[in-house]
């Protein structure tokens, strides 16, 4: 079903969604950049159109939405152990689509890595009804179009947004007595982006051997990373998790158990007790990630899990570029170029 | 040769160790200013003077080896610095063609601030126009500077007033990962006012300064800055032959308005103290004269103080003094 | 829906606490968990933390777990009297395949802690020796006041050719000292074919001893390891096990040491 409405239209139909969706968006925090005087784009609730933030990517992406930071498993009291009600709301979340396809690899691993599905995953992820952001231009960092993750079929409505309107491509039929009452009929499909300005080519992973895991590229990210874990948290695709025991009452009889995001590319990420590590320089560390990203899941469920979202680039400190690094270990890997460019 | 001393230094320019030649001195609030005054400046130099500037500790400019009877001239030359770095900000001068109206108080300095550094709590420059407006032109001699943040780069601590820019961290407890970059960067680099307990960040509020250095190093967005921007006010830090010190906290956790209005204050105070059979006197050694309680009493008049905000009970200014502590052992032989 | 959390812990009570070394605990809890050799358990107190524990024997009724001091978890763990309850999810991982050991010669050379998770194949052979061609088992601590199962050693010993050794012995050890590849060389080993080795210790143990049966012709495939990671969820979600595309938890934590050679951590 293709829409054109007029944006009062559509915030009208926001509005009226709003009694049965929390809708989030890519929204302005004020002052809550980390600098002083400076926004941070995140995820949020949104009101109304006008609230989207079109012009600038979001530092964080949406998957706090469904997974969230830190997420409550149950809790304690002395004798009993309750697991916390689902949240009623069903979610509305504009995105892109390389986030779509960002949340179809957290997908992968709460419902289909392993024997069991995530109960916690599942029952917010069930709720949440995409609508995409066309999105034919991208950013400076972005690379989807190279981690074939620049276009989705998978979204409840697709949206153009035009200065006065927006087009609407309704997929969902759940929706449609929302939409049917306003604009008129016009069939839009949405256009995805055909060209990053970043691109990347990534080595064939059966000829990524284990000669690549002790190669000196990794030693410049030794010296480089200062394992802050900013790629790791604002990445869609990072899915990694620690459980943490607390108390609530200073005699520890009531309390929770709750799972926070952990990153690979921090200390203690493969402590054990007693604190023995598995990778101490964030060179291996950084190697760990970028295989995960370009490599091992793709051995496993056929496809990468790096959506190409540039986030890791715009939020490095150490302005350590991720599709640098693919694009070096491909020139390794494939044409055999050992130099440090 | 004629000329009157008093009335040349109160003009901005210099008496100098060369018979018959002065120094222009150029104040630049904040030490930000466009380049294109930078031409004025040039033309000057190479025309009246040695070809050569001197950029001062204070910020601003001073070009050396002029003629005395060149002044109007050179006042008529420094017009548009006079307007765009001084009338612009609201300074009120009668006559922008005839040079700097007074010296006393000297340049307020500012570090770059948020324009560009990280760290930066704030807009320093905007803050250095503020005050300047307030307090120039006026002859006490009273030295400002104010600096983004505790890291001090301006040396807040060795002026009359200091204005340090700090923050109050806000952490969203549902954002926090556990990571403790904060708490170990807290530890290491600042005041270990944090600590992490039952895997959440705990503050010490009296040890926090309002760095905001954990806000920098979280990942996630759990530490952010206040929305209210808060001030900690160091005084009466100075060099000088009597008795250098470094300045000590006055004020902690007021805004931006009582800091103004604080300063401003204190010229009421000089006037009113100031012994008035010396040619001038630095207010820090007024404050000396009075004592502490004096200065406060005089320098808080009709200041709305905020709950958080915190008034030094009292100041041991400490530094040394040259005539108590001159006396050194001579190397053994 | 929370039927199926696999996160929610059962509790089970304490029936019997053994005191293995200064630091090392033998827990026996009462549950109906039927484990493979080799499996280990998600253990928690609540509200003080969950932790991967490897089992170390089982019957009708009950398994065991020697669990080590080392943190704040077991700490608290080790405080804990009959009669508590520790909470368990699991078991999981894929554990040993003690079918394909059968009818062979199976050497076993544990270090340390790492004799817990091989403990119930030993229990296992022991109680069936006949399943077996022959027997060695090779254990090695750093010092005498570090050897677990004592008593259950020296029963072993009546129906297995034991080699136990200290890294370093004090006045009263008599018996072997140097380090568990030194005993190597020391194995009989008649026929490749029909022989499986099981070396479960410390990363640096698992690879120099590895390297001394590779030394003997045994072939890599007839080597197994067992990998200690720290695994948050147990279940393939929380990717601190994450090896390359393998999942310790899942794929593992047994290897056979074609697989275990690749893992590179």
């Amino acid at each position: 079903m293709g829409y054109q409405l007029l944006n009062k239209d559509f915030n009208d139909i926001l509005n009226q969604l709003k009694s049965e969706y929390k809708i989030y968006g890519p929204k302005r925090f004020e002052n809550k950049g980390r600098f002083s005087d400076t926004d941070v784009i995140g995820y949020g609730e949104i009101d109304k159109l006008e609230d989207i933030v079109l012009d600038e990517k979001t530092y964080f992406s949406p998957k706090e939405i469904i997974y969230p930071i830190r997420q409550t498993l149950f809790y304690f009291t002395e004798d009993e152990v309750k697991v916390p009600d689902a949240p009623e709301d069903k979610v509305i979340v504009f995105l892109r689509p390389c986030d779509i396809n960002g949340i179809k690899r957290l997908d992968t691993i709460f419902l289909e890595n392993g024997p069991y599905k995530d109960v916690y995953y599942e029952r917010l992820r069930e709720k949440v009804k995409f609508f995409m952001i066309e999105c034919t231009e991208g950013f400076d960092s972005c690379f989807c179009v190279s981690m074939n993750s620049n276009k989705t079929h998978d979204y409840a409505v697709a949206i153009r947004f035009n200065e006065e309107n927006v087009l609407i491509d309704l997929k969902d039929r759940d929706l449609l007595e929302y939409f049917e009452n306003y604009g008129k009929a016009e069939e839009f499909t949405p256009e995805y982006i055909k060209e990053n300005k970043a691109k990347v080519s990534i080595p064939y992973p059966e000829k990524v051997t284990n000669e690549m895991f002790e190669h000196e590229v990794w030693q410049e990210y030794t010296r480089r990373c200062i394992g802050c874990g900013r790629c790791n948290t604002s990445c869609i695709t990072c899915s990694c998790f620690t459980m943490q025991d607390v108390y609530y009452d200073a005699n520890k009889k009531v309390g929770e158990r709750r799972r926070v995001w952990a990153s690979c590319q921090i200390d203690v990420f493969t402590n054990m007790a007693g604190g023995h590590g598995f990778r101490e320089k964030q060179g291996q560390r950084m190697r760990f990630k970028t295989m995960h990203k370009i490599n091992d899941f793709y051995k496993r469920f056929g496809f990468h899990m790096c959506v190409g979202c540039g986030r890791c680039d715009d939020v490095c400190p150490e302005y350590i570029s991720f599709s640098k690094c693919i694009n070096k270990l491909y020139s390794i890997v494939e044409e055999g170029n050992n130099d440090e460019k | 040769m004629s000329i009157d001393v008093k009335k040349v230094k109160k003009n901005a320019f210099r008496i100098t160790k060369q018979r018959g030649k002065t120094a222009l001195r150029i104040r630049v609030p904040g030490g930000h200013l466009e380049v294109k005054y930078f031409d004025i400046i040039k033309e000057i130099a190479e025309k009246y003077g040695d070809g050569t500037v001197h950029i001062t500790i204070r910020q601003g400019f001073e070009v050396p080896g002029i003629d005395f009877d060149k002044m109007p001239e050179i006042n008529r030359m420094i017009k548009p610095i006079i307007e765009g770095l001084e009338l612009d900000i609201g300074v009120n001068i009668d006559d922008p063609e005839a040079g700097y109206p007074a010296a006393g108080t000297r340049n307020v300095s500012g570090c770059i601030g948020n324009k560009v550094c990280p760290f930066a709590n704030y807009n320093t420059t905007d803050l250095t126009r503020k005050i300047e407006k307030e307090i120039f032109p006026n002859d006490y001699h009273v030295k400002i500077a104010v600096t983004g943040c505790p890291n001090d780069c301006i040396k807040a601590h060795m002026q009359d007033f200091g204005v340090i820019g700090i923050t109050e961290p806000q952490y969203d407890e549902g954002r926090c990962i556990s990571c403790q970059a904060c708490v170990k960067n807290c530890r290491k680099r600042v005041t270990g006012a944090l600590k992490f307990e039952n895997y959440t960040v705990v503050k010490d509020e009296d040890r926090c300064i309002g760095c905001g250095e954990c806000v920098l190093k979280c990942p996630t967005g759990a530490m952010t800055r206040s929305k209210e921007k808060y001030y900690r006010l160091v005084i009466m830090g100075r060099t000088g032959k009597k008795n250098p010190r470094i300045a000590r906290t006055f004020l902690n956790w007021v805004d931006e308005e009582t800091v103004i209005k604080v300063i401003k204050n204190c010229y009421d105070y000089i006037d009113e103290y100031i012994d008035k059979s010396l040619g001038k006197e630095h207010v820090g050694y007024i404050v000396d004269r009075t004592g502490y309680n004096v200065f406060k009493e005089a320098v808080l008049k009709d200041v709305k103080l905020r709950t958080k905000a915190k008034i030094a009970d009292y100041i041991d200014f400490g530094g040394y003094m040259y005539e108590r502590n001159r006396f050194f052992s001579e190397v053994s032989r | 829906m929370m039927k199926n959390n696999p996160y929610l812990p059962v509790s089970a009570p304490i029936t019997k606490i053994t005191k293995e070394t200064d630091i090392d605990y033998t827990f026996r809890l009462a549950c109906d968990i039927k484990p493979q050799n080799g499996q280990f358990l998600e253990v928690s107190i609540p509200r003080v933390g969950e932790a991967p524990i490897s089992i170390s024997d089982f019957g009708d009724g009950y398994i065991d777990m020697t669990i080590r001091r080392v943190g704040k978890l077991t700490n608290d763990i080790h405080e804990l009297k009959v009669g508590d309850k520790l909470f368990i999810r699991g078991p999981y991982g894929n554990g040993f395949p003690l079918e394909q050991y059968k009818g062979k010669h199976l050497i076993i050379a544990a270090g340390g802690t790492g004799l817990a998770p091989v403990k119930s194949i030993i229990n296992y052979f022991y109680k069936n020796i006949d399943e077996l061609k022959r027997f060695d088992l090779l254990i090695g601590f750093k010092s005498p006041k570090d050897v677990l199962f004592e008593d259950e050693i020296n029963k072993w010993k009546e129906k297995i050719n034991v080699t136990l050794t200290v890294d370093k012995g004090d006045e009263n050890w008599e018996g072997n000292t140097g380090l568990i590849t030194k005993y190597v060389p020391d194995i009989k080993i008649d026929n490749m074919k029909d022989t499986e080795v099981i070396i479960v210790g410390p990363p640096i143990m698992m690879k120099f001893t590895s390297m001394e049966f590779l030394k003997l012709n045994v072939p890599e495939k007839k080597i197994w390891v067992s990998f200690e990671r720290k695994m948050s969820c147990g279940i393939g979600k929380c990717g601190h096990c994450k090896i390359d595309e393998t999942y310790v938890c899942l794929e593992g934590p047994v290897f056979n040491y074609t697989k275990a050679k690749d893992l590179i951590d």
